[in-house]
């Protein structure tokens, strides 16, 4: 019998080259990194269900799930507001995280859940021109009063759904983000970044994998 | 800066000190091959002017020859070719393009020269070329316009030539917010964005010169006790120290649409020879404010009168500008023409530059307020200008002391102020006529919008400042800033009067509208041809609709017909006022969409893998699909494709369907749902099991079809079609959310999620035995034909497995974890081997649809029923569902209608079109006679001939009938037989094996 070798393989592992790109040579205005193998699971509250969801989920992450636009983050994963009665648990360390059975199990009765560990990939944008950047890309103010860290929204680039979030400031103190996009999607919307990003000079990270 | 006439070196025309330019800075141009030079800080325009140029292009009908008339975006004279080769932009005006070293500018509309322009002769047919002409001279014979009129006006007319190949600078857009938008960057704008900006409130202020200031830059004066200039300089300080504050300069905003959000243009590097690198041209933003101030200014309006186009007659204003910002000097003795204090301001202007006043010729007959001690004053109008292409040498005056000449060579006219209003317009609001400066003043701004200062007709400096700062503070406290926003700055408030004049009624073309060479007579004619609307107007005459869009044309054309027709200005009206109020490029528009770019795409998860196999990508939809895969040696589509076919009838082959819409269905009402989703029942199906759905719109017309499996009790997984992926989704999200909120029904898109593969043909088993673990039964027994379940894969791989075929053939769909689907292709190449597996694409994938008589989406086109599919009897008897009752319409339920029907050439050789139109054997081809049409072709390689598809009238019952296929666009006619559209396997013997 021949070896069947199931390597994972990331949608961008084309898109991405590593190194710098376009304009200037100092400080980049804009880094761009990508993470592979991440755990996702869309949790959406069976009806009349969301009190029983809020204590599963406090119980198993350790956090009260998220506001309305905003994400919680808890022990093992972040979990993101993705629309009324639903939200995304997101981890890059799937090994550490809750597995979909134990998310199963602890939902059970109360949420149906979609592994959507394949159907979204992760794209994270930060440095001092970050927001100069997604100017071109997004709708949505990014201003610290209007977007500060820990908003979440669903939304849309180039036409197509996105999930959105602000994370922690980067070490330079500028702000960075968070994006799940679908997979399918994925090449096209990252070079349409890069593109975005080029003017101000590009730093793009290696892919980095889930542990 | 008591000026000197010395001039510059080689710039005839150029102070020698003073204005706003660089003169440590030269750069060279060339305008018509001859090279001049300018200072940084110039525009084209007033570079020209410093060079002495006074013909600078002819105009669009008359080819007259045309001088600079403005100094500003409404410039409608001097529009030139800026640029060479694939850069070349035509219509651009001289008055706003930026002067660069070594820029290179063409005239327009003449041949062979500009000087010796042929066409010119037009101008001696001028009395025929009048208003309506085209429409009054075309008309007959009516077959005659596209044939030979309308080539023979285009070849005419125009104005620039455009490049002719693809632009290949770079355009974005992007999205900016705000409390406060400041729409102009003169002193209205810079007291409101103070005010705002101090308070705290976001700010952006936007002006589409190069720098801000408007006015302040060619007037001057005095603004807190010190030079206006100065002022300038501490109040950008001001803004630039604020964070809160983002300055746009080369910004025009072009419109205001809904909820606050406005169109704006950033012009970000045409200053430029070409956009550094990484850098785009021009950036179309759409900025979102809360409230907005429009300090936009006015627009000073020309006086009609015979000779009022000959090059260096130009606006008041505009030679104050030419003077003061750029120490260029329009002409060495300048006569004025005004009806108002304002243009008065002028005479100083020119005195200090050193050069001489003519003589000052008001029908006021006094000097306005101040010191025109030694001036020529001269009551009464210009009826005439003496010169020639050059320029001007006299100024006719018809006034109380009789008829006399005045020699000159530059007039400067002013007929008063037109308020900058067309933003306040935009949302279909009507401006007001105000008789104190003779102008239309904004009425009903939209929602959020401040207009202030000139722009308001508040048209004093003083004025500008207290009505910007009150706005920019009122704006700034209704978007919620709590800071204090300072205290106005204070300028005089220098007077304004202004008697109306708009026509110098004497014999003599006289121009309205300089661009569209319209003149007052042609407002005239139209009017007594019936014309008096001015909506009417402007489409009879053409006034106003050239690309300056009647910056200074429209009022004073509105005016003209006011006083033929007998009626008030108020109660003529305006036309209606519609974005954009600049030029707006179209590859501004486009921005990154364009090329590749164009729109976005999906790669399915085998995407790369089939690329390095070589395969031919087709776009189906946004999705890049892998259409075939040649191999060597093939040479012709057809060729691949009917390999692929013949593998996968005679073995086994596999084709990548992740495209297939997925949607998980869950929760305990999930059965339900589907129940009332489908025409068909759902809530019955067994776990582990698939079925076919077919969906409805509400209309009762096929909507999507799919198959749909039973995972769990409260779990289904649906698939659609690739097209309506996306349709379904939002459909199933209103039916849920707005139609029946008491289900407990949750959903999600699986499309992204899972990489999913057809694998088809006799051999396929025996290629999934060698895939999956031995553990697995895949027996006809164990793995029943529509058959759901997960399976162990060999090498430790969990897999979801259906049963289901579109092929015909013995098939399986096959689902991993998209992150596996190009290992999945590589171990589908690896099991199936042994067997001759063969990787298909879409076409093979097409071509046995249609043998096996199964519809797609040019069957479910959006006009069919389920009847007409031939899928009537799926719909449920028992149960409610969307689309059944419209379903029951006398039209969808009529006996004739076009029904899925097998098409095939009775010759065999024979090519059959899709689209082709069938009609009954010896009929004539017509609507009378059509029955229907061909919808889906291949060549059948089972069959050996092309075969297809069809929707034709009484279809299911017309088997082995004989009619004709015509094809209107190919002029072909042939012999079809209709049949059972099942081509292949009618027994359905082998999906079952």
């Amino acid at each position: 019998m021949p070896d069947f070798l199931w390597n994972s393989q990331s949608p961008l592992e084309k898109a991405v080259i590593a190194g710098r790109h376009g304009a200037g040579k100092g400080t980049p205005g804009v880094s761009l990194s990508h993470v592979g193998d991440i755990a996702l699971v869309q949790v959406m509250a069976r009806r009349g269900r969301n009190a029983d969801v809020a204590k599963a989920a406090k119980k198993l992450f350790g956090t009260e799930t998220p506001a309305m636009l905003k994400v919680a983050n808890g022990k093992s994963a972040t979990l993101i507001w993705s629309g009324p009665d639903q939200f995304l648990a997101f981890s890059q360390q799937p090994r550490s995280a809750p597995s979909l059975e134990q998310m199963e199990e602890a939902f059970a009765g109360t949420a149906s859940l979609s592994n959507q560990s394949d159907g979204r990939c992760l794209i994270r944008i930060s440095g001092p021109s970050a927001n100069d950047a997604l100017a071109k890309l997004t709708s949505l103010d990014l201003h610290d009063s209007v977007f500060p860290v820990g908003a979440a929204a669903t939304t849309s680039i180039d036409h197509t759904a996105v999930n959105f979030w602000r994370e922690a400031d980067d070490a330079g103190a500028n702000p960075a983000y968070a994006m799940l996009v679908f997979t399918s999607f994925a090449d096209t919307l990252w070079h349409l970044i890069v593109d975005s990003s080029l003017e101000y000079g590009v730093e793009v990270a290696a892919i980095g994998a889930g542990h | 800066m008591e000026g000197s006439t010395r001039t510059v070196a080689g710039q005839s025309h150029r102070l020698g000190s003073g204005g706003q330019i660089d003169r440590n800075a030269p750069l060279n141009f060339t305008f018509d091959g001859k090279t001049m030079t300018g200072f940084a800080g110039d525009t084209l325009a007033s570079a020209l002017v410093a060079n002495g140029v006074r013909l600078v292009g002819r105009s669009f009908k008359y080819h007259r020859p045309r001088g600079i008339l403005t100094a500003g975006p409404e410039e409608p004279n001097a529009l030139v070719e800026l640029r060479t080769g694939a850069r070349r932009e035509a219509n651009t005006r001289a008055t706003t393009a930026e002067l660069y070293d070594g820029l290179v500018a063409q005239s327009q509309n003449r041949w062979p020269s500009l000087r010796n322009d042929l066409m010119s002769v037009n101008s001696l047919f001028s009395p025929i070329f009048v208003a309506g002409f085209y429409y009054k001279t075309f008309m007959w014979p009516a077959k005659f316009w596209e044939a030979l009129y309308e080539p023979a006006i285009r070849r005419a007319a125009g104005l620039g030539k455009t490049a002719g190949i693809a632009d290949p600078d770079h355009y974005d857009k992007a999205w900016a917010h705000c409390d406060v938008l400041v729409v102009g960057g003169g002193a209205t704008g810079l007291a409101a964005a103070l005010a705002a900006g101090r308070a705290g409130a976001r700010v952006i202020i936007c002006d589409d010169d190069s720098r801000l200031g408007g006015r302040l830059l060619s007037d001057g004066g005095e603004i807190d006790g010190i030079d206006a200039l100065d002022w300038l300089q501490g109040a950008i300080a001001e803004l630039s120290s604020l964070p809160n504050v983002r300055i746009m300069t080369r910004t025009a905003v072009f419109g205001v649409y809904d909820g606050g959000d406005f169109g704006v243009l950033e012009r970000v590097n045409d200053h430029l020879p070409q956009p550094p690198e990484h850098q785009v041209r021009q950036r179309l933003w759409r900025i979102s404010a809360k409230r907005s101030i429009v300090g936009a200014g006015a627009i000073e309006r020309p006086i009609v009168f015979p000779g009022n186009d000959r090059p260096a007659v130009m606006m008041a204003s505009a030679v104050r500008t030419y003077v003061n910002r750029f120490a260029a000097l329009p002409g060495k003795r300048i006569a004025l023409f005004v009806n108002n204090d304002d243009g008065w301001s002028t005479v100083d202007a020119i005195r200090r530059a050193g050069a001489e006043v003519a003589a000052v010729i008001d029908p006021r007959g006094k000097a306005a307020v101040g010191d025109y001690s030694g001036v020529r004053v001269v009551q009464g109008v210009v009826s005439d200008v003496g010169g020639g292409v050059d320029g001007v040498s006299s100024v006719t005056v018809n006034g109380a002391g009789g008829i006399q000449k005045i020699e000159a060579d530059c007039l400067a006219m002013s007929g008063g102020w037109n308020p900058n209003l067309a933003l306040s317009c935009f949302h279909r609001g009507k401006p007001a006529w105000r008789d104190d400066i003779a102008a239309f003043v904004p009425a009903n701004a939209p929602t959020g919008m401040t207009m202030a200062g000139a722009a308001n007709g508040d048209l004093s400096l003083g004025a500008c400042l207290r009505t910007g700062h009150a706005a920019g503070a009122m704006a700034a406290a209704e978007a919620g800033a709590k800071g204090k926003a300072g205290n106005a700055a204070k300028a005089s408030d220098e007077a304004f009067a202004i008697k109306p004049l708009w026509h110098v009624q004497v014999k003599g073309k006289a121009f309205v509208d300089f661009q569209h060479d319209v003149t007052a007579s042609d407002v005239q004619l139209a009017q007594r041809e019936g014309f008096e609307s001015v909506e009417h107007l402007k489409r009879y005459t053409t006034l106003g609709m050239a690309t300056d869009q009647g910056k200074t044309s429209n009022v004073t054309g509105l005016a003209i017909m006011a006083d033929a027709v007998g009626r008030s200005i108020a109660d003529t009206g305006t036309t209606v006022y519609r974005p954009p109020y600049a030029p707006v490029a179209i590859g501004a528009l486009a921005g990154h969409n364009r090329d590749e770019n164009f729109h976005a795409t999906r790669l399915t998860p085998s995407h790369h893998w089939a690329a390095e196999r070589g395969a031919v990508f087709v776009d189906t939809g946004l999705w890049k699909r892998a259409q075939w895969f040649p191999l060597p040696g093939e040479t012709d589509w057809l060729q691949s494709v009917t390999r692929e076919v013949l593998a996968v009838r005679n073995g086994v082959g596999f084709c990548d369907v992740s495209t297939l819409g997925k949607v998980d269905v869950r929760g305990a009402d999930a059965g339900t749902f589907l129940d009332r989703v489908y025409i068909n029942a759902f809530a019955s199906l067994a776990v582990g099991k698939a079925r076919y759905g077919l969906m409805l719109r509400e209309d009762g017309i096929v909507m999507d079809d799919g198959t749909t499996s039973r995972l769990a009790e409260d779990h289904y997984l649906m698939t659609t079609t690739t097209a309506k992926a996306g349709p379904v989704m939002q459909h199933l999200e209103f039916c849920r959310q707005v139609l029946w909120p008491e289900l407990d029904v949750q959903l999600s898109s699986a499309t992204d999620q899972w990489a999913q593969f057809s694998i088809a043909g006799p051999r396929t088993r025996d290629l999934l035995q060698a895939l999956v673990d031995p553990s697995e039964d895949m027996s006809n027994e164990g793995f029943p034909f529509m058959g759901v379940r997960t399976v162990k894969l060999r090498g430790g791989m969990d897999a979801r497995l259906f049963r289901i075929s579109f092929s015909g053939e013995m098939a399986f769909e096959i689902a991993v974890p998209a992150r596996y689907g190009g290992a999945m292709a590589r171990n589908l190449m690896i099991a199936g081997e042994p067997f001759g597996v063969t990787p298909y694409g879409t076409e093979a994938l097409g071509v046995m649809r249609i043998e096996k008589g199964h519809v797609a989406g040019p069957e479910l086109n959006g006009t069919t029923t389920a009847g007409d599919l031939g899928l009537g009897k799926m719909a449920s008897k028992k149960k409610d569902f969307i689309g059944r009752v419209l379903s029951q319409r006398e039209a969808l339920t009529a006996p004739d209608r076009q029904v899925v029907v097998g098409i095939r050439p009775l010759d065999k050789a024979r090519r059959l079109r899709s689209g082709a139109h069938i009609i009954p054997k010896g009929g004539i081809p017509g609507p009378e006679t059509d029955q229907g049409y061909v919808t889906s072709v291949c060549f059948s390689p089972t069959q050996n001939q092309w075969l297809g598809l069809g929707l034709v009238s009484h279809g299911a019952e017309r088997h082995g009938e004989i009619v004709k296929a015509h094809d209107p666009l190919r002029n072909e006619t042939y012999d079809v037989e209709l049949c059972s559209p099942v081509f292949y396997d009618p027994e359905g013997v082998r999906q079952r094996a």
